[in-house]
């Protein structure tokens, strides 16, 4: 028999100092309290969301938490709470790149395939209310009293909402889809289509004018758009005068399918604009308006998506890496920081610097100064190369053990950033495996990790970390090896998972993995003595959540569960210095999010252990 | 006309917190501890202040209260620097509060243990039962999920509880039989 709960209540019995909490309320209150016109502002707009509700019957979903606070980020989990300096605000379906606008201190959120739109109070940090936008709308902007969508629907088209009313009350064709960038700028909004074309579209959502261009963004007062013929960037002024500046040697214009800038970003003494292989930036280069002078600035990855000015930096997104990055527009030193997800779109607001991710999808509020987790120093890293890749952070002339992190595939290597930063902060070499498109078998990956660490001069003995589908690779390059000092396999897969989903589910349900043959996997050794600890993921979260049991039904969802287990089994088998742990709590092949700290944890065991 | 708005703001306001300062607070309490408690429901009124022309019906305003308290201690706490701290701090807190060594208090220490061995959101839902003593709609407002959700979870929570529970007991027992007859 259990005794009841209550029993060991911390707070039974604890006399509570009422006077003393009531004086830390009115410090909070009266000191920090806001203005009266922000409280008269606040309660404008609650007004006026209530009048909405009322008038116009909307699709209107009240505030979160219900769906959007719950998924696989729930606090208490190891992964995105935890990182010093990022508050996980919002979790999202998906985050995306310009889909998000500031009024304010609101910020406002459209998830495109859920067709959701959310207006966020920067300062609270929620969700105020969530409007179903009847449209696939990949772009927001702020302007005139309105929000304007930008939607792929119909060809291309621009959705005005208006905030007051929760209501979309008109749709502008813009001849073509939109693409590029938009921007309020004077009295207007500024658009590009895929035609070339550069709207000019009024308050009133009128057609006032339009020129040849492609919109990159704002600086130093002026649009910045390009020539799509010429690659030329010129500067625009709000009644559309043309050229005062220009940036003639981005001479590979060709955006479409080529190289070309990507967006642009006043920061400091600068215009910076981001260039790279068409459709995400790899590089910085600079233009000064004072001098006009032209430069390279800085090489930075591959998989740039955003960038804005906050606190005296210019903060730059990665996807790719899993990274914000904050450089210094003077002297042009790089900062990287693991982000728990794919990190997106970049806003300032209340403030505070914003990031939308995605996959898994949340919008975190970055406070650098809080002691953010940061990538130790690069020490290989071929991205030239891509996306053939392999990337090392840790100390220099570091003599090993090195740890070796090998992707899930589907997932790809940057979802290790967050654990190679924190392996790093312990002092070790750290190396992210790449992948190899188009060729992804695990032969491939095996032997192109040998080639890698030749190559780069990696000292051994290593310590091999597989996730997902990367534990066959990492058995491939195992195999009849002594330089090893431990391994650790992240909610391994097991072998033929694929072939039994087909039969399962039917043939094609599910991404394809690189697998390997039952043959060939039990052709391979075991790992001896050698230390392993296998984590799997929580089978009550997955397999057989509620959502998993709802949509595959009880009979199909257990049966997937006992293939996972046994696979789990199986990989505990190979070494007799094995151990297997479940990252409770762990969402659907999320460990690497989720329980990054569970990852570190065994890895630094694993190494005691050897 | 200002004046009277805010005065008639701050009598709201001060009916409010005599209602709930109670509540707020031992939520606080059981979540981060002593240290802490306080900054946290002080924090939690302040976001009151401020939405207190968007105040909930009065009988839903504790469970409107301890969602923003959910939110601000696992969004703000947790986010910003202090929760391994605070963590730590709770466990110390907690292994404090076991009594001595007898059965009873054995038990006492290892319902700690299953306790916190649960899923974070099987723990917050025994929490909030037992401790916080909320009913299943006011627990289904704090999280954010339905009633009928509420009824499912709480129901698996407990099974999951008691076979922790159990478990530990039974290693707690061997260890014991083993130790006696060594």
């Amino acid at each position: 028999m259990i005794e009841p709960l209550e029993r060991i209540d911390p707070a039974a019995g604890v006399v509570i100092d009422k006077a003393s909490l009531r004086a830390r309320v009115e410090e909070r209150v009266h000191g920090t309290s806001p203005t009266p016109s922000r409280v008269g502002r606040r309660r404008l707009v609650a007004a006026l969301a209530s009048t909405a509700v009322v008038a116009a019957g909307l699709l209107v979903l009240q505030p979160s938490p219900p769906v959007d606070a719950l998924p696989l980020l729930t606090p208490g989990f190891g992964g995105l709470g935890d990182l010093p300096g990022i508050d996980t605000v919002v979790t999202l379906e998906m985050g995306g790149v310009k889909t998000m606008a500031v009024d304010a201190d609101t910020i406002w959120v459209m998830e495109a395939r859920q067709r959701r739109l959310h207006r966020v109070d920067a300062e609270l940090g929620e969700i105020e209310t969530t409007y179903r936008i009847d449209a696939y709308v990949e772009g927001v902007v702020v302007g005139g009293d309105y929000l304007w969508l930008l939607s792929y629907d119909s060809g291309g088209e621009v959705l005005r909402f208006e905030p007051s009313s929760g209501r979309v009350d008109k749709r502008i064709p813009l001849g073509g889809e939109p693409r590029h960038g938009a921007a309020w700028f004077g009295d207007n909004l500024w658009v590009s289509n895929d035609q070339g074309q550069l709207m000019q579209i009024s308050s009133s959502g009128e057609i006032v004018g339009t020129v040849t261009g492609e919109l990159k963004g704002e600086g130093f007062g002026y649009l910045w758009a390009n020539d799509p013929a010429t690659g030329i960037i010129s500067s625009l002024s709000a009644d559309g005068t043309r050229g005062e500046f220009e940036i003639p040697t981005v001479t590979r214009g060709e955006t479409a399918d080529g190289w070309g800038v990507r967006s642009v970003a006043e920061g400091g003494p600068s215009l910076f604009l981001m260039d790279g292989y068409y459709p995400f930036g790899t590089n910085l280069s600079t233009f000064d308006p004072a001098t006009g002078e032209f430069r390279s600035f800085v090489s930075l990855t591959f998989g740039l998506l955003d960038m804005v000015s906050y606190d005296g930096a210019l903060w730059v997104t990665s996807h790719t890496d899993h990274v914000l990055m904050r450089v210094d527009p003077t002297t042009g030193q790089v900062r990287r920081y693991p982000m728990p997800g794919k990190p997106g779109g970049l806003v300032v607001a209340d403030g505070s610097l914003w990031v939308s991710l995605y996959h898994p999808g949340a919008l975190v509020r970055v406070d650098p100064a809080a002691g953010m987790l940061e990538m130790g120093p690069i020490v290989a890293d071929d991205w030239n190369r891509y996306p053939h890749r392999l990337v090392c952070t840790g100390p220099e002339g570091t003599t090993g053990p090195t740890v070796i992190l090998e992707p899930y595939d589907w997932i790809d290597y940057g979802s290790w950033s967050v654990v190679q930063a924190r392996l790093t902060e312990e002092g070790y070499l750290v190396c992210v495996n790449g992948y190899v498109e188009g060729e992804a078998s695990p032969q491939v990956r095996a032997a192109d990790l040998e080639d890698a660490l030749t190559a780069y001069g990696i000292p051994m003995p290593y310590v091999l970390v597989a996730s997902g589908d990367g534990v066959h690779p990492l058995r491939l390059f195992a195999e009849d090896r002594s330089d090893l000092a431990g391994v650790v396999l992240v909610d391994p897969m097991p072998v033929g998972f694929g072939s039994f989903l087909d039969a399962t589910l039917g043939e094609g349900g599910h991404p394809v993995w690189a697998d390997i043959s039952p043959d060939v996997s039990n052709s391979l050794d075991g790992l001896g003595n050698l230390p392993l600890t296998v984590i799997g993921q929580d089978p009550q979260a997955v397999f057989l959540s509620e959502r998993a049991l709802e949509g595959l039904g009880e009979e199909k969802a257990q049966a997937i569960n006992a293939y996972w287990q046994e696979g789990l089994a199986v990989y505990s088998h190979l070494s007799i210095d094995a151990t297997s742990v479940i990252a409770e709590g762990t969402g659907m092949h999320m460990v690497i999010w989720d329980r990054p700290d569970l990852v570190v944890r065994s890895v630094l065991e694993v190494i005691a252990r050897g | 006309m200002e004046p009277e708005g805010l005065d008639r703001r701050q009598d709201s306001f001060d009916a409010f917190f005599e209602s709930h300062y109670d509540s707020v607070y031992r939520y606080c309490l059981r979540r981060l501890g002593a240290a802490d408690a306080e900054d946290a429901a002080a924090e939690v009124f302040a976001v009151a202040w401020r939405r207190i022309d968007k105040m909930p019906a009065p009988q839903v305003e504790r469970a409107w209260l301890l969602g923003v308290a959910y939110r601000v201690i696992g969004n703000h706490f947790r986010g910003r620097m202090r929760w391994a701290r605070l963590v730590g701090r709770l466990e110390f807190a907690t292994s404090r509060a076991d009594p001595g060594d007898s059965a009873v208090d054995g038990d006492f220490r290892l319902l700690h243990l299953a306790l916190q061995g649960l899923r974070p959101a099987d723990r917050e839902l025994l929490r909030l039962a037992s401790w916080d003593g909320l009913t299943r709609r006011e627990i289904a407002e704090v999280m954010g999920i339905n009633v009928n959700a509420v009824d499912q979870r709480l129901f698996r929570a407990r099974a999951r509880m008691k076979d922790r529970f159990e478990r530990l007991r039974e290693d707690e027992l061997r260890v014991g039989t083993k130790e006696a007859s060594a």
